[in-house]
């Protein structure tokens, strides 16, 4: 039972990290909360429906994924977002909308019901004399290089000293003449990719159909308030909460289960006395 | 200028002469033809329950072309006003009343949700129209004028468990469930079969409907290690979320499922393979009935075919019973054709069903399993089903 709840404990928390991801990134550089972060997770999962029907390995739903959300998102962030900046209340009203017109554009194209995308690995292992889902420790593992690759492109690059600018003081980064504008431009667009890309990578474990991406986005939002815009607190947030809310659906419910991280969420804002 | 004028208005004149002489026979047909016997279907057209609604008002369609194919009942054709109910309770009040007040329907027919259900119903029981409820559901719902064509607990759940008891040897259950009034009815009657058949539980646990991750859940079922699992979510995807989760986990145990249906299943790819339910309508029921049923349902539709399930297929039959009656009861008067209407047999796809038994229906009960590409097989028939006291005033 004990090693049955720790794989349950660091496997939720690496889907919860790998499905926050994007909505931090895109947090920390663009200082709005991405609504339409959910839609992103559908419109990823949807690319693993596109790759089944079209015979194509499960694993390249992963790549399409990832080039359809930032594609996308570039559109929206040149065409809509670029010019709400300065009003960061119409940014949320935005995304919103986008949120709708993406769910309800999937809805038009594949209708409502539930679809069929075609799972990469569907064996158990064994793990210390336990059968246990494989593809669980998998997105456990995709988590942790996502996380290490991010953090290297945000500590080892020159894209990422300059998002590190941004996040820290945007007016005294662009006095220094840093193109502002190009970093949103990217951040956004590589937040919606790995928002999409976590959508894909959800596949295996729920049914794909529009409003996929609502009980996700929820938990994102609580962990990317309780984190931040470090990436070394999301995961402590993703541990932690992940960790409580398999916890408490273990000994206590499932129904409890649920509002573990929204209330831990609350709580830990409330007394939180140091600032991340 | 006088003469193009008067050119004109002869060939108006002629016109008119001739629209007239063309329209009059038509005009005179038209008032000796009789007033079409209107059946409502408020349905829900948008909402949940959007995806099984067109296929709902798709088998009406097909009952009442044939029954006007054959000149309609007497005299009369059938008309059909499918509404929306939103798939709950305040859009079920205004189509109900749409459907009576200015539809003047002579009856409503129709599949709903249980809230949707329960709003409408003493709407038509007010106005005194009859009302036949053609969705399966968690039972006991009565009225005057309310019958009911489609399963209840007592008719799917009792054969599931005792089949999964005898064949598969399933002593020891783990019952899990969606956190909902329908879930966990499903759950409670299952219950009561497996303490009456001389099983355990050995757990039991519900989920919130928005959550899609089922790993607390699975390691208890791993922990418990029952010989067998009852299962019943929501409708829909919770099923496949539920069965990846499961088998990805590594677990084997034979699987029951009270919410599963075929384009669940199909749609779910090899995510339900192996589980068993229960229910009265197939596509592969093997009976002439089904077969024409499915024939006519390609032929009319073609491409725009949404699949016959068991929430839209009941409705084919509830038409074409509620035009028997009134065939026999020699009229559309509610009174007249309630006190009949349990006196009809309709043979339809899913067999004989006459809706005899407290406003509800003995129903077929068949047993299936899904295959390993999604589609169900029908295994075994259990032959008619008693409804049991689902209304114990009612005769």
């Amino acid at each position: 039972m004990f090693t049955t709840q720790l794989l349950d404990v660091v496997t939720t928390a690496g889907v919860l990290y790998v499905v926050a991801l994007g909505l931090l990134i895109v947090y920390g550089v663009l200082k709005i909360i991405n609504l339409a972060h959910g839609a992103f997770l559908a419109m990823g999962a949807y690319a693993g429906v596109v790759t089944t029907r079209a015979g194509w390995n499960p694993w390249t739903a992963l790549l399409l994924a990832f080039v359809v959300g930032v594609a996308v998102a570039a559109v929206v962030e040149w065409r809509v977002l670029r010019g709400l900046y300065a009003r960061p209340l119409d940014t949320i009203l935005a995304t919103w909308g986008l949120n709708i017109i993406v769910v309800q554009a999937i809805t038009l194209y594949f209708g409502r019901e539930i679809h069929f995308a075609q799972s990469a690995i569907e064996r158990a292992v064994d793990v210390g004399g336990v059968t246990y889902s494989a593809y669980r420790l998998v997105l456990l593992l995709v988590a942790v290089v996502l996380g290490v690759a991010v953090a290297l492109v945000l500590h080892r690059t020159q894209m990422g000293i300059v998002a590190r600018a941004v996040i820290m003081n945007e007016e005294l980064a662009q006095a220094l003449g840093i193109n502002t504008r190009l970093v949103r431009f990217v951040t956004f667009g590589l937040g919606a990719g790995l928002a999409a890309l976590a959508g894909a990578l959800l596949t295996p474990l729920i049914s794909v159909h529009p409003y996929l991406g609502v009980p996700w986005l929820i938990n994102a939002f609580m962990l990317v308030l309780v984190a931040g815009v470090s990436l070394a607190n999301l995961a402590l947030a993703a541990v932690l909460l992940g960790g409580a809310q398999v916890l408490v659906s273990s000994y206590g419910n499932p129904v409890l289960g649920s509002l573990t991280i929204v209330i831990l969420s609350v709580v830990i804002l409330r007394f939180r006395t140091i600032t991340i | 200028m006088r003469r193009m004028w008067t050119g004109s208005a002869r060939s108006v004149v002629a016109v008119v002469v001739v629209l007239g002489v063309a329209l009059l026979p038509g005009g005179a047909v038209q008032s000796q033809e009789k007033k079409p016997i209107v059946i409502a279907i408020p349905v829900g057209l948008s909402g949940v329950n959007s995806v099984v609604a067109p296929a709902v008002v798709q088998s009406a369609e097909l009952a009442a072309d044939e029954i006007n194919a054959k000149g309609g009942v007497l005299g009369r054709k059938i008309q059909l006003i499918p509404l929306d109910d939103e798939s709950g309770p305040a859009g079920a009040v205004k189509a109900f009343n749409t459907a009576i007040r200015q539809q003047k329907a002579d009856a409503i027919i129709t599949m709903e949700t249980s809230a949707a259900r329960n709003a409408g119903a003493p709407i038509a029981d007010k106005a005194n129209t009859l009302f036949i409820y053609t969705s399966f559901y968690e039972g006991k719902a009565c009225g005057k004028n309310l019958y009911i064509n489609a399963w209840v607990p007592e008719q799917v759940v009792p054969p599931l468990i005792k089949h999964m008891t005898d064949d598969k040897k399933v002593k020891k259950w783990f019952a899990v469930g969606s956190d909902y009034a329908f879930g966990r009815g499903m759950i409670e009657s299952a219950k009561a079969t497996i303490k009456s058949v001389g099983g355990t539980l050995v757990g039991e646990e519900y989920q919130p409907l928005q959550q899609s991750d089922w790993t607390a859940i699975i390691s208890k079922i791993r922990a418990a290690n029952p010989d067998g699992i009852i299962y019943s979510t929501s409708g829909g995807g919770p099923n496949i979320d539920f069965m990846k989760q499961f088998k990805a986990a590594g677990l084997k145990m034979p699987v029951g499922s009270l919410s599963i249906d075929e384009l669940t299943a199909e749609a779910g790819g090899n995510a339900a393979e192996g589980v068993y339910y229960t229910g009265d309508y197939f596509t592969g029921l093997d009976n002439p009935e089904n077969k024409a049923f499915l024939e006519a349902m390609k032929k009319k539709f073609g491409a725009n075919l949404k699949t016959p399930n068991s929430l839209s297929e009941p409705q084919y039959d509830g038409v074409h019973a509620y035009a028997l009656a009134i065939e026999k009861a020699g009229g559309t008067e509610t009174d007249k054709v309630a006190k009949v209407l349990p006196s009809i047999v309709f043979k339809g796809p899913r067999g004989n069903v006459q809706m005899n038994k407290q406003h509800h229906a003995p129903l077929p009960v068949y047993l299936a399993q899904v295959q390993a590409d999604g589609k169900t097989k029908v295994l075994k028939s259990f032959g008619l089903v008693d409804p049991g006291n689902q209304c114990p005033k009612l005769k």
